[in-house]
């Protein structure tokens, strides 16, 4: 007796016997939902968003590569929706052919793909919070913890989830309805066995393909950087369309591996004919599918090579810096003095040793500035209180340095690093300016000092002749002038008691030093002078507070934050702990997108051509020869992608740092020579998970 | 039973369009079992499937117990598929998920509820095919032959005006085709059932009435059996080695 009465019972059926293609469309759907509503969490939670500079680099490629991970996801997505309807259509046109209507059909259809999609993606959307809560705190417990990584939540972030999931439903349910509404019975019920070939071009597609996306690296990145330089404007908008030459170089590159592959076939045309013949009728998909894969593997290496390029070069300076104890304070402060300090290093077992302290004034200084003239145009101007700047006379130079010095008077040396790589270099002055009694000094730039603890990216430091500073100072308050203190522990040094100086320091300070060093004091008078508002008092970015003086925050922005040598060693990956998780978070996102999407192919390849692989063994292939067709299959699917992703990221990063200073120095190599072994262990792990995806489509095929 | 009138039928591919069927005229009779036989792309599946309204047709008539097709909407189409026509393709087309009881009753189950009178139907038929002992099996665990005699079963569960054939041999043994061919003569004999057959196989059309000889999208000619099968297969023999040679 049949159990099947009604055409529910019978799809009901159909489905339960169909439960393994159903698998791979919701383990698909809920892959792309977890990794969304992760994503989306992470990103817009308070944590990072407090700890992302708003309109800074870092928050832009945040958001950049979301984009790129949403756009994998849409496609995996819509991919595995595509996989499970050529396999329902056979299913479909049977029903279709033997009477059943549209309207018959619709509500089975549409049940089950609402089901399945709404089922996952919902499943996907909550499982993203228990993901990302569950990363975030192995981090926290495995690698760095620190106040700044309590992780919280805004919910508003389910609005993306929720769109997606409704993209995702929305889609099933279009695709479903476009099934249906077919009038070629024929076509529904052959859908599985259609190829989806690509146009061939000539074997030059490749090479072609690897100049353009040279090319489009070189113009996308360059384009901007001669828009300020010769042209002195900010770089349109639509300037980011340079970068297009990248992408179509990249489709060119794909498409040359699925049609051609990288081998020369001159001595035997027919090697691999059967794989490249395989590849090359499906490759409309496969070449649109390793463009995404190849994106976000760049996506995830962007991320994951941030962490060394900024990691070496902060370690290497600390460990570099001639004094254990380097800080600055304001004169008007009550800042513990040495007496103070060396009771407080007893208390720690701690002696001194090279204890030195000098004055420095602070100055108006002139230089050149960016004029707006309007939105997109600007010019270039002098401007006599430019900034402020940090000024010692010689002798103090002398006094903390321990270098001689020589300025002639009427000239200024400037304070640059080692590398001359420092930021806040000025060599247009004309003028100092007493910010008090307003007299000034004349002055011109006679050349560089390199002395990396006074050369920093914020505010201009330099030296001054002994008579012209003692002219320019006089009548200085307070305010306006600061000290220089530094000293090296004889002997092993303590974190405990770095940390307690650390506290102890910050705690001297009055409200009126809580800004950040971005905060100008002279650009604020001189502007406000001119009846307009400075940036720094409307913005709620130089915004800091003494009573999180261990946030990432404070200690990279506040205006006399310390070089406490071992404080910063110990506490740097605690300072940079939510950025750095966020980029490694970002990695492992993009590695599991790319991944999906890569075994997903490889499946739909198996599925699609698992005909072929019976005649081939009707027609007498050896095992050996099988396994040699899926590993090449897969192969083309995971090398080419992963390999384009990984080393194109490798040169942009390289490219970036060699045009920031026009060379690359020691811990540039250093970072770059990390990168490559990042590079090893990524490709460790995608060979890891091809071996994976050939093993399970062995299993599928034979 | 069944008029073709001036059928025309083309695809379109790129830029190409090729015609397919140019004018076809034949009909089939109540209880008539036809065969179309012609070389690769003389247009045998297309026709075939044009009856069947798998594939739309780009002029003139077929008329199936007095309906003219061209004209239906989709879901009178559909209720022609499920109620007049029952179709046997090549590869069987059941669906795995189901036992071949289910399969057989697939067309009643899409027209509605499944009635204890249409078990038993299914049950006659089986047993009338020589497949009763398989009706609780999975199509992944029955021959080739077994399966296609399923799917006439399946074809006839309605009653249908008209079984439509596609090459219902080509993927079967020897044994099983004729198997198979002696299902569509019970079918014809005890249940008066007209059979209109697409095959390239001269001896499972020996078993046919008529076979019409498509060439190039048109008929070429149409043989009548007058005397024995193995006569007729000699005379079909003939006729397609001479269509071969024009």
């Amino acid at each position: 007796m049949s159990q099947i009465k009604n055409m529910k019972q019978m799809e009901e059926k159909l489905q339960r016997a169909d439960w393994k293609q159903s698998r791979l469309y919701l383990f698909c759907n809920f892959m792309a939902l977890m990794i969304i509503s992760a994503y989306s969490a992470l990103m817009l939670s308070p944590t990072v968003q407090r700890v992302f500079p708003e309109g800074g680099d870092s928050r832009k490629q945040m958001y950049m590569i979301f984009v790129m991970t949403l756009m994998g996801c849409v496609v995996f997505t819509i991919y595995a929706l595509g996989l499970f309807f050529r396999h329902k259509s056979g299913q479909l046109g049977i029903l279709m052919a033997l009477g059943a209507s549209r309207r018959r059909l619709a509500p089975g259809l549409f049940r089950e793909v609402i089901v399945l999609s709404g089922v996952s993606a919902v499943a996907g959307t909550i499982a993203g919070f228990p993901f990302v809560w569950m990363i975030w705190h192995a981090f926290r417990l495995l690698l760095v913890d620190s106040s700044d990584m309590v992780l919280t939540f805004d919910f508003r972030c389910l609005f993306i989830s929720l769109l997606f999931l409704l993209m995702v439903v929305g889609f099933a349910c279009l695709t479903a309805w476009r099934y249906l509404k077919r009038t070629n019975i024929m076509e529904v019920i052959r859908e599985e066995h259609i190829n989806e070939s690509v146009k061939e071009l000539g074997r030059w597609c490749g090479p072609v393909g690897f100049l353009a996306l040279l090319a489009g690296a070189v113009l996308g990145y360059g384009a901007p950087v001669a828009c300020h330089r010769w042209f002195h404007i900010y770089p349109p908008a639509w300037m980011s369309v340079l970068y297009a030459p990248v992408f179509v170089g990249l489709y060119m590159v794909m498409l040359h591996t699925v049609v051609h592959g990288w081998k020369s076939r001159k001595k035997n045309p027919y090697k691999n004919i059967i794989s490249r013949s395989m590849m090359k009728f499906q490759g409309k998909q496969t070449v649109n599918n390793m463009l995404v894969i190849t994106l976000l593997i760049a996506g995830g290496c962007f991320a994951i090579f941030y962490l060394p390029t900024n990691g070496i070069s902060a370690m290497f300076r600390y460990a570099s810096q001639p004094y254990d104890y380097f800080y600055n304070y304001q004169a008007d402060q009550d800042v513990p003095g040495r007496e103070e300090v060396e009771a407080l290093g007893r208390e720690y077992g701690l002696s001194f040793q090279e204890w030195k302290e000098c004055g420095y004034v602070t100055l108006g200084i002139g230089g050149n500035d960016m004029i707006e003239e309007d939105e997109q145009r600007y010019h270039i101007e002098y401007v006599p209180m430019q900034s402020e700047a940090k000024v010692l006379s010689e002798d103090a130079y002398r006094v903390i340095t321990g270098l001689e010095v020589d300025v002639k008077p009427g000239t200024y040396l400037n304070l640059t690093n080692q590398e001359e790589t420092a930021l806040g270099t000025n060599e247009s002055a004309k003028e100092f300016t007493n910010m008090v009694t307003r007299r000034q000094l004349r002055t011109e730039f006679a050349g560089y000092l390199h002395y990396d603890l006074l050369a920093t990216a914020d505010t201009t430091c330099c030296v001054l002749d002994n008579g012209d500073y003692a002219q320019i100072s006089e009548g200085l308050t307070d305010d306006w002038r600061g000290r220089f203190a530094a000293f090296n522990v004889d002997g092993k040094d303590s974190y405990s008691f770095a940390n307690a100086f650390y506290h102890l320091f910050v705690s001297s300070f009055d409200e009126t030093c809580e800004r950040t060093a971005y905060y100008d004091r002279v650009q604020k008078i001189r502007e406000n002078e001119e009846g307009q508002e400075y940036w720094g008092d409307t913005d709620d970015y130089v915004i800091i507070s003494y009573e999180s003086a261990d946030s990432f925050a404070f200690r990279s922005f506040w205006v006399y934050q310390p070089d406490f040598r071992i404080l910063n060693q110990n506490d740097y990956l605690r300072n940079m702990a939510v950025m750095f998780m966020m980029f490694l978070f970002i990695f492992i996102v993009c590695m599991i997108t790319a991944m999906v999407v890569c075994y997903t192919r490889c499946q739909s390849i198996a599925l699609n051509n698992r005909y072929i692989f019976d005649d081939l063994k009707k027609l007498g292939a050896s095992p050996a020869f099988l396994d040699k067709e899926v590993r090449s299959q897969c192969n083309n699917v995971f090398k080419v992608p992963s390999l384009v992703g990984m080393f194109a990221m490798f040169l942009l990063f390289a490219m970036i740092l060699y045009a920031n200073d026009g060379r690359m120095v020691m811990t540039e190599w250093a970072a770059m020579g990390i990168c490559l072994c990042i590079i090893g262990l990524i490709g460790g792990f995608i060979y890891a998970v091809y071996r994976a995806a050939v093993n399970t489509i062995k299993r599928q095929l034979w | 039973m069944l008029y073709v009138k001036e059928l025309y039928k083309s695809y379109e591919s790129g830029k190409n369009k090729y015609e397919v069927l140019k004018g076809i005229d034949f009909h089939v009779a109540q209880g008539e079992f036809v065969a179309v036989m012609g070389p690769s792309g003389s247009g045998k599946t297309t026709l075939l499937n044009c009856i069947s309204c798998y594939v739309p047709f780009d002029k003139g008539n077929i008329r199936l117990g007095g309906m003219e097709l061209a004209g239906l909407n989709e879901d009178a189409l559909a209720s022609v598929r499920n109620t007049k026509i029952g179709f046997v393709f090549q590869d069987f087309m059941l669906l795995d998920g189901l036992t071949i009881r289910e399969n057989i009753l697939v067309p009643r189950i899409v027209q509605g509820k499944v009635e204890r009178e249409a078990e038993k139907q299914a049950e006659q038929l089986a047993s009338m095919f020589g497949i009763g002992h398989i009706l609780d099996k999975y199509p992944a665990e029955i021959s080739g032959g077994e399966k296609q005699r399923a799917a006439v079963a399946r074809s006839l569960i309605n009653n249908p005006l008209i079984i439509l054939a596609d090459e219902p041999t080509g993927n079967l043994d020897s044994k099983s085709s004729w198997a198979v061919i002696e299902t569509f003569n019970n079918a014809k004999t005890q249940m008066n059932a007209t059979i209109f057959m697409v095959t390239h196989d001269s001896f499972a059309a020996s078993f046919c009435d008529r076979v019409i000889l498509l060439k190039d999208g048109a008929i070429y000619r149409q043989l009548e059996k007058w005397e024995n099968r193995s006569v007729f297969q000699d005379q079909l023999l003939d006729a397609i080695k001479e269509m071969s040679s024009v």
